[in-house]
């Protein structure tokens, strides 16, 4: 445990805010002990006793992989215990024992040996030609976190075991690390690099957990006793905090969970504004657990599957079967209502490693999901396949991503058309006729919206990307504030643009991204003429408040007037200021 | 008794972390002491770190050396193994 000092004052650092929320609680150093780990020489007298020490963190590693093997097997898992298996047979590996402690008995302490093996094992593995192979080293990393935990007592290894208020604190998060955070224990995520666009950020929208990245952990010390403050309005982390911050943050906690209960309140009501214009308000979906809160909260269907998760944590693209059940699991759940199926979304940020069956080479997804996809047919038909058969069990929708170009629509639906002529050879039913969309994320097919819209039966603005792509903004490393980002004029005026020509010709546009998901967008993508919005199940309360506080006049004067001024700042100020007069009680966004 | 054999790497995805364990779990209890070799690169069967190291591809050869008294049985075993892609 490391020592603290910093008892005479309270020290604010500052990230990125990648998810909302104010939380307040109690340090979980979680995967940072590379950074936090001292040097520090062990006397040859005892020697003897360090190995012991070893040698108990590795037993108690045994121990902890033994009894998540058996709740593996015991919740029929079985690749998870497959994994853990082979966590068992590193732990006992003679280079983690033998080889370890020789080094010890040179006079280093438990910790710095194994870390100097296991880095030594990184270089190795990071220099293989081979992305498969290269990607094997997260298990060891995996083992080596745990055994460090157990060497060190304040950094433990599954976030599911974090107690109750903890605010973790990681160099960086995967997805399986935020998917294992259990919300009502992990009040916080705080992490040194990661960002907006990340898996782990996603899921920490879905499971509503405040989340600041970016933040830098030079010189941190704190015990398990420290007081920690996360703001996610600001981005700021506040350690120790004076008694009067911690007063006023306590304050603010009691008001958001006061507006938090009325938004809850009133979250079964119309999504329509105060003068009765309708908007469809969808939600964006991850997992099958999420559709119950949907239906609480009357959503007008899913806007936005995305269908990558379907081989999360898996090294070969799924079967056919495995993607139709997977499929018609939430087609069945959404009892009638609509659902988009996104195909495939992986490449860029979203990376992914495997094999392609039948084939030895492995590939690593760099180029867009569609391009990649048009080159892939037999992939990418077995997805399709497996969405045509999945239709038949309700209203499904399939949305084609990161299209640039109008050839690579049509290609994309000359094999839907495909997949579906060889389901009716073989008998097998699928529906006669499928609503096809498009996704506007990149600004090639923004300003092409026209040539799309002609030929597909729906629009759907992805923004995150759209931002990325037009400012040449790293999605990783923002160093504009997110918020300044999405408020950019050229943004405003390419979804104007969308909108118009979606418009025109009758089809239905949505905006699916980080801004429709935010409060203080909300009237001006009405008044932009965005009258479908898709956004994290847990956000529909809010967003829909914020639809039933405007007019659709207003909403047209703001945007009118937002289009009309020239920077990214006026525009932030002009959007805060409405939203602080049409919803006053909302402490979160008006502070 | 020292036995040296030439095996091919069936598995779809070469020697990833499941054979890599099936070797090792294999070799658990066994008296002898067994190498591979792999382009030039021998190192201690035993050791699952190891295997994984060399980042043996599918289709790839891989020579078994085993020294020891139960070294027929072993290599019987392993040889068996490798040819059923350690029922993957």
């Amino acid at each position: 445990m490391t020592k603290t000092i910093s008892r005479q004052g309270e020290r604010r650092l500052k990230g990125t805010p990648v998810c909302r929320g104010i939380a307040i609680g109690k340090p979980f150093l979680f995967s940072i002990s590379e950074t936090l780990t001292p040097e520090t020489g062990v006397p040859v007298s005892d020697v003897e006793a360090e190995i012991a020490r070893y040698r108990r963190a590795l037993e108690n590693s045994r121990l902890d992989i033994e009894r998540l093997r058996k709740q593996m097997e015991h919740e029929h898992v079985s690749e998870g215990s497959a994994i853990l298996e082979a966590h068992l047979q590193i732990l006992e590996d003679p280079v983690i024992t033998t080889d370890i402690e020789k080094y010890i008995e040179t006079g280093k302490n438990a910790e710095i040996a194994f870390l100097k093996v296991i880095s030594a094992f990184q270089q190795h593995f990071e220099s293989m030609r081979d992305p498969f192979f290269r990607e094997r080293f997260k298990d060891i990393q995996d083992v080596a976190r745990r055994v460090i935990g157990h060497l060190r007592h304040t950094v433990r290894i599954s976030l599911a075991e974090a107690p109750p208020g903890s605010i973790v604190f990681a160099n960086e998060l995967s997805a399986s690390e935020a998917a294992e955070a259990d919300p009502k224990n992990v009040s916080a995520f705080v992490t040194e690099v990661g960002g907006l666009a990340t898996h782990a950020a996603i899921i920490a929208k879905a499971k509503g957990i405040p989340y600041i990245a970016r933040v830098s952990f030079t010189g941190l010390t704190f015990t398990e006793e420290t007081t920690v403050i996360v703001d996610g309005r600001t981005g700021e982390v506040i350690i120790s905090p004076y008694a009067d911050t911690l007063a006023i943050y306590a304050h603010v906690q009691r008001q958001l969970s006061l507006h938090v209960a009325k938004l809850e309140h009133t979250a079964t009501a119309l999504a329509e504004t105060y003068d009765g214009l309708p908007i469809c308000l969808c939600a964006n979906v991850e997992a099958v657990e999420e559709i119950p809160l949907l239906h609480q909260y009357g959503a007008y269907g899913v806007g936005l599957l995305r269908s990558e998760n379907v081989f999360f944590f898996k090294d070969t693209f799924p079967s056919e079967n495995e993607q139709y059940f997977y499929y018609r699991a939430f087609v069945e759940r959404m009892n009638g209502l609509p659902i988009v199926i996104r195909t495939f979304d992986i490449g860029g940020d979203k990376c992914f490693m495997g094999r392609i069956e039948g084939s030895d080479e492995p590939f690593f997804v760099g180029c867009r999901a569609i391009q990649f996809f048009l080159q892939e047919k037999t992939i990418f038909k077995k997805q399709l396949r497996a969405i045509l058969r999945a239709a038949t069990a309700g209203d499904v929708s399939v949305l084609f991503p990161m299209v640039s170009s109008l050839s690579e629509l049509r290609e994309a639906k000359a094999l839907l058309q495909e997949a579906r002529r060889e389901l009716h050879k073989e008998n097998i039913p699928c529906p006669e006729k499928i609503l096809v969309g498009c996704m506007i994320e990149v600004p090639s097919a923004a300003v092409i919206a026209d040539l799309l819209a002609n030929e597909c039966d729906f629009l759907s603005i992805g923004t995150n990307d759209l931002v990325h792509y037009s400012l040449a903004a790293d999605r990783f490393h923002q160093t504009t504030s997110s918020l300044m980002a999405l408020c950019h004029p050229s943004l405003l005026r390419l979804i104007k643009m969308v909108v118009v020509e979606s418009n025109l010709r009758g089809i239905p546009v949505s905006v699916c991204g980080e801004i429709a998901s935010d409060p203080r967008f909300t009237p001006l993508l009405l008044g932009l003429g965005v009258h479908r919005l898709s956004v994290a199940c847990r956000y529909i309360p809010l967003v829909k408040n914020a639809i039933r506080c405007i007019s659709a006049v207003e909403s047209v004067e703001l945007a009118r007037q937002a289009l009309s001024l020239s920077t990214a700042s006026e525009v932030q100020q002009l959007l805060e200021k409405s939203y602080r007069d049409a919803v006053p009680d909302d402490c979160f966004y008006n502070f | 008794m020292e036995l040296v054999q030439k095996v091919r790497v069936k598995n779809k995805m070469g020697l990833h972390t499941r054979p890599a364990t099936a070797i090792v779990k294999l070799l658990q209890g066994c008296k002898c002491d067994v190498n591979f070799t792999y382009k030039k690169e021998t190192i201690n069967a035993k050791s699952i770190l190891s295997i994984l190291m060399l980042a043996a591809r599918r289709n790839t050869t891989i020579t078994i050396n085993v020294k020891g008294a139960d070294a027929p049985e072993t290599m019987e075993k392993l040889i068996e193994a490798f040819e059923t892609k350690f029922g993957e």
